[in-house]
C-alpha cells in the first residue's frame, strides 16, 4: 500500500488547487505557502504528518539523491571512468577510483562495458544534478546474471511494503532472490519458473500500479505456489 | 480574422448558427494518461477539436547551448496533423506552428516550477488530429493536463479558452465559421486558481468594452473547463478496489 | 531518431526465454497483442482509422485533392502513403525533418497498398488531361510501444475503405464512397532471442535484431516484403513466418470487414 491511500486522508489534489490554511503547519514537498494557504505543485494524494502537509505524487520521474542505491547501465566508457544512466534526467559518473576492482587506466572496458548494468551508491548529487556514484561497499557488484523489471518510482515503497513486508512475501513465494533500487529498477534472479512468476506479480505495479491490484496480485501469487 | 461581410452568424433567436447562446461553449471532454510511451498525457476533445500532447522528461537539455543553468527549459511542439483540416497540410516547417510553439513554452514556464530542474528540459509534444477553431487553447489545456500526469510539479495549471465577437456580439467559444467570418478573437490561458493570465493573443477589432466582456466569458469558461480537467486526473487514478 | 542503450542483462534474458520457447511479456513465438481498430473517428479527414496495438498507438487519416494528371498518364489519379514519427510517439524521436525511419515506414506501407491493387488508378480520373484525383494517406504515430508498422499499415488500409470522396466539396460531382477492391494486411516479425518472434514489443525491438515486414492481398499474394536492420535469415526461417501472416492477415482482414459493416 503506498502511505497515500491508507488512514482517512485520502484526498486526491491537482496542481494549483488550494489545500487549506498554512496556520501552525509547514509546507512539506509537492506543496508551496502563499498567501497564508497551501497550494498543492503536484498530482497526488494529500498528506498531513507532524504538522508537515505534503503532496505524495502518483507519478514522477527519479530524482537522484546521495546514498540512493540504485541499478545502472554504462552508457559510456573512458579510459578512467564510466558513465551510467540511472534511469535519471542525467547521467552518472563512476571514477575508476570507486570501481571494486583495482583498476588501470584504459582498462575500464575490461571491468564494465556499455549495456553491463551494475548495483551501486550514488554518493553525491550537487545542484545542477552533476552525481557521482560509488561501487565501494557492502553487495555493490556487476549484476552478470537476473533481468531488470521498471517500476514507477513512487511505488517503490508499495512493493516493499512496510519494513518490506511485501518484499519478504514476494521473496517466500518465488524463491528469488530480489533487489529494489531506489531508480526504480528491480532485479530479480531465479530459477526460470520463479522469476516468470516473480516478474509477473512486479509488473502489476507497471500496468496497474495507482490501484489495489498488487496486493490482489501477491495473495493470488501466495495461493498458487503456496500449494506447490 | 476573416473579415465580415454578409455571412450571417447569429440566428433571428439571438442564438448562434449551432444552437449555442452567445456566452456558451462547446462540449469538452478530457482524457489523462492516453499515450503509453510518454511520462504523462493527455487527450481533449473541444467541440470538433482534438487535440493530443504528450511530456517526456525532465531530461539533460540537449544541445548544451540550450541549457539553462539555473532552471528547465520547457521545448514545446504545437503540430497539425496532415489530415487536421479541410485541405491538407504539407508535413513540415510551418509559421503559424512556430509562433504557436513558442508563446505556449512561455505560459507553461510560467507555471511550471522550472528552478527545480536546472539543465534539464522538459519535452512537451502538443498534436493536433481534428481542428475546428480554438486548436491552440484545446493544445494548452492539453499540455497542462499532460504535464500534472506527468508528475511535473507547477503552481497552476493553464486553461486555454477564448472568446471573439460576430456580428457586433462578443461570443464565448468561436466555432470555424464563426472564427473565418467573424470580427475577433481572443484567446487566453488563464490559471485557474490564481486567476493569473499567462497567455494572451488577439486579432481582430474589440473596444475595450468588448474586450472586458470577453474576458469574462473567458474567466467563466476557464473555470467550466478546469473542473473537467481536474476531474480527468481524478478518473485515471481511480482506486481499483470497487 | 536517437540511438538506444541496449541493457546487456535484457539481451541476455531474452535469448534465455526464447530457448525455453518463452517470451518477456508470457506471449508465445507467434502471437500477437490486443489490437482494437476505429474507424471514422476524425472530422476533417476523408477517411481515418485509430489503431490500438498493445501499447502502440496510431492514427491514419485520408485526404484528397484535384491535380494535374501526369503528362505520360493522363488518366490515372495517384496515391500516396506518407508517416511521420513524430517526438510526440516516444522519448526516442527528435524533432528536425523526417527520419530514414519515417520515410521507411512510409513506403512500406505504400507498396504494400499500392502493389496489391486495391486502388485502380483509372477510376481517380474526373477529366482525361486535366483533372484526376491525389489520394493522400497520412500515418501519424502517437505511441510507439512496439511493432507500430502493423499498426501504420492496418490504419491505414481501414481509413482508406471507409474514405469517402470529397466530390461535392470540389464541384466535381456527389460525395461517394472510395473503390478499394482488397485488403491488404501486413504482418511483421523480428528476431529476438535466435528466433522470430510476431509482433515485437518494445523490448523486444530494443534486445533483438534484424526485423521482417510481409504485406499480403486478399488472395494471399505477397504485395511488399522488407527486411529491416542488421542481420541475416535462411529461406526455411522465412517460410515459417510466412504461413504465420497467412493467418495472422487472415484474422486482421475479417477486423476491417466487421468494422466496415458498422
Amino acid at each position: 500500500m503506498s502511505k497515500g491511500q491508507v488512514g482517512a486522508e485520502q484526498r486526491l489534489v491537482t496542481p494549483g488547487m488550494v489545500i487549506g490554511p498554512a496556520s501552525g503547519k509547514r509546507a512539506g514537498s509537492g506543496t508551496i505557502a502563499e498567501n497564508n494557504e497551501f497550494i498543492a505543485t503536484r498530482l497526488g494524494w494529500l498528506n498531513e504528518r507532524n504538522d508537515v502537509v505534503s503532496v505524495l505524487p502518483i507519478n514522477s520521474a527519479y530524482m537522484p539523491r546521495s546514498g540512493d542505491l540504485i541499478i545502472g547501465y554504462v552508457a559510456e566508457v573512458r579510459n578512467n571512468l564510466w558513465f551510467f544512466d540511472v534511469n535519471g534526467p542525467f547521467q552518472a559518473l563512476l571514477p575508476m577510483s570507486l570501481a571494486p576492482w583495482k583498476v588501470e587506466y584504459g582498462s575500464t572496458r575490461q571491468h564494465l562495458g556499455i549495456g553491463d548494468a551494475a548495483l551501486a551508491r550514488i554518493q553525491e548529487v550537487d545542484e545542477t544534478h552533476n552525481m557521482v556514484l560509488t561501487m565501494k561497499g557492502v553487495g555493490l557488484r556487476r549484476l552478470n546474471e537476473g533481468a531488470v523489471v521498471s517500476i514507477p518510482v513512487n511505488l517503490i515503497d508499495t512493493l516493499r511494503g512496510e519494513n518490506n513486508a511485501t518484499l519478504s512475501r514476494i521473496r517466500d513465494a518465488t524463491n528469488c532472490r530480489i533487489i529494489v533500487g531506489d531508480n526504480g529498477r528491480v532485479w530479480i534472479h531465479g530459477d526460470s519458473e520463479d522469476m516468470l512468476a516473480s516478474r509477473q506479480v512486479i509488473q502489476t505495479l507497471q500496468q496497474e500500479g495507482h490501484k489495489d491490484t498488487f496486493e490482489t496480485a501477491v495473495l493470488a501469487l501466495e495461493g498458487e505456489r503456496g500449494e506447490n | 480574422m476573416g473579415g465580415y461581410g454578409d455571412v450571417k452568424l447569429l440566428r433571428d433567436d439571438g442564438k448562434r448558427l449551432d444552437g449555442r447562446a452567445i456566452d456558451e461553449m462547446r462540449a469538452v471532454t478530457i482524457e489523462a494518461g492516453v499515450l503509453p510511451a510518454a511520462d504523462g498525457s493527455a487527450m481533449v476533445t473541444h467541440g470538433l477539436n482534438v487535440a493530443v500532447a504528450a511530456v517526456y522528461g525532465p531530461m539533460e537539455a540537449h544541445p548544451r547551448k540550450i541549457q539553462r543553468q539555473d532552471r528547465a527549459v520547457i521545448d514545446v511542439r504545437y503540430n497539425m496533423a496532415p489530415f487536421s483540416t479541410g485541405d491538407r497540410i504539407r508535413p513540415g516547417f510551418n509559421r503559424r506552428s512556430r509562433e504557436i510553439s513558442k508563446v505556449t513554452a512561455e505560459a507553461l514556464e510560467s507555471v511550471v516550477l522550472v528552478e527545480r530542474y536546472p539543465r534539464s528540459k522538459i519535452r512537451v509534444e502538443i498534436e493536433i488530429l481534428a481542428a475546428e477553431a480554438g486548436t491552440r487553447c484545446a493544445g494548452i489545456t492539453a499540455a497542462s493536463v499532460a504535464l500534472a500526469d506527468a508528475g511535473i510539479p507547477m503552481r497552476d495549471m493553464i486553461v486555454g479558452v477564448a472568446s471573439g465577437k460576430i456580428e457586433d456580439t462578443v461570443v464565448l467559444d468561436l466555432d470555424k465559421a464563426e472564427d473565418n467570418y467573424g470580427q475577433a478573437d481572443l484567446p487566453v490561458g488563464i490559471l485557474p486558481n490564481t486567476g493569473e493570465i499567462a497567455f494572451l493573443q488577439m486579432d481582430g477589432d474589440l473596444s475595450i468594452d468588448e474586450y472586458n466582456l470577453a474576458m469574462e466569458y473567458n474567466f467563466k469558461a476557464a473555470k467550466e473547463i478546469h473542473e473537467v480537467m481536474a476531474d480527468a486526473l481524478k478518473r485515471r487514478y481511480e482506486r481499483g478496489d470497487a | 531518431m536517437m540511438v538506444e542503450l541496449v541493457p546487456s542483462l535484457l539481451r541476455q534474458e531474452i535469448n534465455r526465454l526464447s530457448a525455453q520457447d518463452q517470451r518477456l511479456d508470457g506471449r508465445g513465438q507467434f502471437e500477437g497483442r490486443d489490437v482494437q481498430l476505429e474507424v471514422d473517428c476524425l472530422y476533417n479527414a476523408e477517411g481515418s482509422a485509430k489503431v490500438v496495438w498493445g501499447d502502440t498507438i496510431v492514427f491514419a487519416g485520408v485526404k484528397f485533392e484535384i491535380r494535374t494528371p501526369w503528362p505520360d498518364r493522363p488518366t490515372q489519379g495517384s496515391l500516396m502513403c506518407g508517416a511521420e514519427l513524430r517526438p510526440v510517439a516516444h522519448r526516442k524521436y527528435e524533432p528536425g525533418p523526417p527520419s530514414p525511419e519515417s520515410i521507411e515506414l512510409g513506403r512500406v506501407v505504400d507498396r504494400g497498398i499500392r502493389e496489391s491493387g486495391c486502388i485502380d488508378m483509372e477510376k481517380l480520373c474526373i477529366v482525361p488531361g486535366e483533372k484526376v484525383w491525389g489520394v493522400m494517406i497520412d500515418i501519424h504515430v502517437l505511441s510507439d510501444g512496439g511493432n507500430i508498422f502493423d499498426a501504420a499499415g492496418l490504419a491505414a488500409i481501414a481509413a482508406l475503405r471507409t474514405s469517402i470522396v470529397p466530390a461535392e466539396r470540389f464541384d466535381v460531382g456527389e460525395d461517394h464512397t472510395l473503390k478499394v477492391n482488397g485488403t491488404p494486411i501486413m504482418a511483421s516479425f523480428k528476431r529476438a532471442g535466435g528466433r522470430f518472434v510476431y509482433d515485437p514489443s518494445e523490448e523486444e525491438e530494443l534486445g533483438g535484431d534484424e526485423r521482417i515486414h510481409i504485406t499480403l492481398g486478399d488472395e494471399g499474394h505477397l504485395h511488399s516484403l522488407q527486411k529491416g536492420l542488421k542481420g541475416v535469415f535462411t529461406p526455411s526461417e522465412f517460410a515459417e513466418i510466412l504461413e504465420v501472416a497467412e493467418t495472422k492477415c487472415t484474422e486482421l482482414r475479417k477486423m476491417v470487414a466487421e468494422k466496415e459493416r458498422n
